[in-house]
Parts: C-alpha cells; structure tokens; sequence
C-alpha cells in the first residue's frame, strides 16, 4: 500500500538542464583536440594568432565552461544547501552560449573581426549574464552561506567581467575602444578567466566534493577562507598592476598570493585524503586529485616567465602555460569529476523509480573501465609528449603528443556517449 | 549507530530489506552507513514509520535512495501503510557510520 511521498525530500536539478552541457562539452573537446593536431605549428609562433584564439576558446568555453556549467547546475544545491533557482535559466544560458561559442570560435579562426566576433561575444555574455543571475538568485534564497557559496558567487562574477571584458576587446578589435590595442590587454582577459572563474569555482567546488567523496573527517572552513582571499587578492592586485602598468617585479606578489592560495588548498586536499574513512578511492578521484597536482605546473611556468624576463624564451612559455592550464588542470580535471558525475546523473533518471525492483547496474557500470583505464592513460602520456614538444621545439613530439591527446578525447566521448545513451537491461 | 524502534521483531524483518537497499556513489548499505535513525510500527493502522537521513541535504541521489528504501518495506510488509521521512537533525556525519561499514569501505 502506497503511503504519501516522501517528508522533507528536497528536489535537485533535473537531467534534463544538466545533460546537454555535458554532450556539448564532449564535441567541443573533439574540435579543439582535432584543431591541436592539425596546428601544432602554432606552438612555434607568438601566441596571439587567431587559430591559437580559436583552440583556446573551443577548450576554455566550449569544453571547461560548459561542462562547469553542467556540473555546476547540477551541483549548486549541494554547495550551497538550497535549490537551483530557475531551470529555465539555465536552459536559456545553454541556448546563448551554445550559439555563441561556435560562433566565436569560427570568427577566431577565420580572423573575422566584424559581426562574427561580435554577435558571439553578445551571446555569451547573454548567456553569462543568466547563468551569474541564476546562481546569485540561488545562493540568495538558500538556507545556509557557507565559504563554498562565496567562491561559487565570486566565480560566477568573475565569469561574467571575463566574457564582458572579452566583448570590449573584440570591439576593440575595429574601434579604438581602449587606448591600445586588444594584444596589449590579452593578459588581464585571460586571468580574469583563470584565475577568477576556473581557480575559484574548482576550488569552491573541490574543497566541498573532494572531502565528501572520499567520506573524510577533515574539515577547516577557516581554511577555505584565508585561500578565498589569497587567489582572490592575486586576481585583484594583478588587475591594479596593470592598469597602474607598473614593473613586472610586482607581479611576484599577485603569483605568491595565488601560489600560497593553491598550496593552502593543496594541502586541504592532501589532509582531507589521509583521514579519509573511504581507503578504496576509484579511478575518478585520483584522476581529479592528480588535477590538484597539476595547478602546480602552470605557477611554476609563470616564475620562470617572470625570471626569464624579457628572454625571447618567453613565448614558449606562454604558450606551455596555456596548454597546461587548458590541457592539463581544467582537462584532467573534467576527465575526473565527468565520469564521478554523469553515471550518476543518468542512473537517477533510469532507475530512480526502478530500485529494490529486480538488478540494477551500479551507476560506475554504466561506462566501459577499459575505456576510461585507455583515456587515462592516452591523455597523461599526451600531456607530457607536449610538455616535451612545447620546451624542445620539437614537431614529432608535437604531433604524437597532439594525436594522443586527440585518442584521449575519443574515448572521453565513447565512454559519456555509453553513459548517457544507456538503457536499462529488459528483465 | 543503532536504529530507534518500537518493534524489536519487526524491525529486524525491515532491516533485513534495508541492509540490500545501498547508498549507489558509496556502495555501501543504507543501514551501516548510518542513514536510518527510526522505523516505528503501528499494528492497529498497519503502518510503518521510518526516519532516515541522507548524507548531505540536497543529495542528487536523494530521490532514488528513498525510493529504494520504500520499495524494500513495501516487500517487507506488503498491504502496510509505508511512511518514509527525511531529517537532518542530527546531520549525517561519518561517526554514524557502523564498524561493518568503515571495514566495508577499508578502513
């Protein structure tokens, strides 16, 4: 006999919001690992072309973004303790984007400074600017606001100065809208994406996941907001040294700051491992706590440009930054929280109502662990032939490293197309 | 952490169900992962009360887990009215777990 539903059960976001930006996510990692193959050149020259503007935005929007905003919509009521404010925003924020970046990523590569760029740089600040009000809404109407919702917020802002600042340059582009040219601001653009979007966000949302997932009894909320303030106050003195223009020496301080801020999380991450009650961790997780690791790499690459400074040396490293922060971090990242996600995400909708009636799969089973044992290990070795390629100027490295990565990205979108295509077995 | 009852005997008819009902991202049974608090029983109504947590408040697998947990006391004691709540006071935390469950997830 049916009693009533059930008391105090709180409704997440629905599969339907959150499974597009993963499938979208998946093709545009195909695209930007097939535009890597076919231009490895571009690693011997300056790195303002526009195919490198073209791989840079498939990978930082197309790829890392859109699947953030997936996980993100997906997420946000765990960080913050209370619902998504609106699905339809959300679905409005995939419409825009998702019109916008391919958009972008054409006018890039075709160099069409006109309406191309522009109409693409509207959109997705449309897009941006719903997905900023969907989350400020949702943090607003929740029950708790712990430090996890401050970097989900402040993530969410820094997103949206990014692809504002993003819309200024590509006017700038045709009209003298800043004093210089857009190369010249090139650095504050990228960083407020990096470091205020990805680094905030991934942090606000490791620091909460990363001790849930691995059941753990560490906790430090004071922790969470001394490294809130070091990557924040990095991002933000950086951005008052370069419109101060001062000499490149005070950027050691905005480096150290976010130095000491990734170090702080780090060590959170490390803490929260040793006194995990879960000993068993999967694949996923140590592909995610790899990531952790990685946000190393690009800190150091960045001393060594400061150091090197102003060596002709340098646009290699800018470029190795780039693709450590976009290929490395945010990748091995995605790799990680994709498959610890998504299997979810879809066993929910399958078998929500089919539980305790007759076999079901765990929701790990829903992708081939060959496959993803084939990923892993096709996107590390990737990862290192174009660190190696990158430093020594050398093309076989180059290209190997590139078609490996692209064989990575192949079985990343077998293993999520199995995962969302799944249907359950007839009994 | 032990389940508050009025039945000692019936109680351990719908956990014997609930130890098969598991928590899908952990693996681990509802039971020794410490999710239900109490299952009350009233024979006059035929009706079965169970108080039982999550993990964290907004769990995306919230929904398929009090689902599972219904489906099993619906076998255990068919023709029974089947009430399931959530609280979060007490929130879940990891000393709820039972020994058998820390030694399930190797600790």
């Amino acid at each position: 006999m049916m009693g009533p539903g059930v008391v105090g059960l709180q409704q997440t976001t629905s599969y339907k919001v959150v499974v597009p930006f993963y499938i979208y996510a998946s093709i545009s990692l195909l695209v930007g690992t097939v535009l890597l193959l076919f231009h490895t050149d571009l690693f011997h020259q300056h790195h303002f072309t526009p195919y490198t503007l073209a791989i840079t935005h498939t990978m930082a929007l197309g790829w890392g973004t859109m699947l953030i905003f997936g996980a993100s919509h997906q997420l946000l009521p765990v960080l913050i303790s209370g619902k998504l404010h609106s699905n339809f925003l959300a679905y409005l924020t995939f419409l825009f984007t998702g019109i916008g970046i391919p958009l972008l990523v054409y006018g890039f590569y075709i160099f069409n400074t006109g309406w191309i760029l522009k109409s693409a740089a509207v959109l997705i600040n449309c897009g941006v600017i719903l997905y900023m009000i969907n989350v400020l809404l949702s943090i607003y109407h929740s029950e708790k606001n712990e430090v996890h919702a401050w970097f989900v917020a402040a993530a969410s802002i820094w997103l949206f100065s990014t692809t504002f600042y993003g819309l200024l340059l590509v006017i700038n582009f045709t009209s003298s809208l800043l004093p210089r040219e857009s190369v010249t601001y090139l650095s504050i653009h990228a960083h407020l994406g990096l470091i205020g979007w990805f680094l905030t966000l991934v942090i606000g949302v490791g620091s909460r996941l990363i001790p849930m997932f691995l059941i753990s009894k560490y906790a430090n909320e004071r922790n969470l907001w001394w490294i809130f303030a070091f990557i924040n106050g990095s991002l933000i003195s950086f951005l008052v040294f370069k419109i101060l223009n001062v000499s490149p020496e005070f950027y050691y301080v905005s480096l150290i700051m976010g130095l000491i801020g990734i170090l702080l999380f780090g060590n959170h991450c490390r803490l929260a491992y040793k006194v995990r009650i879960r000993k068993n961790v999967d694949n996923q997780m140590k592909i995610s706590l790899l990531s952790v690791l990685q946000m190393i790499i690009p800190v150091a690459v960045m001393l060594a440009v400061l150091a090197l400074l102003p060596s002709t040396k340098n646009q290699n490293l800018i470029l190795l930054y780039g693709f450590c922060i976009f290929f490395g971090w945010i990748t091995a990242l995605i790799f990680g929280m994709t498959f610890k996600t998504l299997p979810f995400i879809i066993w929910n909708k399958v078998y929500q109502k089919k539980a305790h009636k007759g076999k079901t799969p765990a929701p790990k089973e829903l992708f081939n662990e060959r496959v993803y044992q084939a990923m892993s290990i096709t996107y590390i070795s990737g990862f290192i032939f174009m660190l190696f390629g990158i430093i020594f100027q050398k093309d076989f490295f180059l290209k190997t490293a590139a078609v490996l990565l692209l064989m990575a990205a192949v079985f990343y979108v077998y293993n999520s197309a199995t995962i969302i295509l799944h249907k359950p077995k007839k009994q | 952490m032990s389940v508050y009852t009025n039945d000692q005997e019936k109680s351990e008819i719908a956990l014997a169900g609930l130890y098969q009902v598991d928590d899908p991202e952990v693996g681990l049974n509802i039971v020794d992962l410490g999710l239900v608090y109490q299952i009350d029983f009233d024979d006059a109504k035929k009706k079965v009360d169970l108080i039982m947590t999550l993990t964290t408040q907004f769990c995306p697998m919230g929904d398929a887990i009090t689902s599972d947990t219904r489906n099993s006391l619906e076998e255990s004691f068919p023709e029974w009215e089947i009430n399931v709540e959530l609280t979060f006071d007490p929130a879940w935390d990891y000393t709820m777990i039972s020994p058998e469950g820390k030694e399930f997830l190797g600790h």
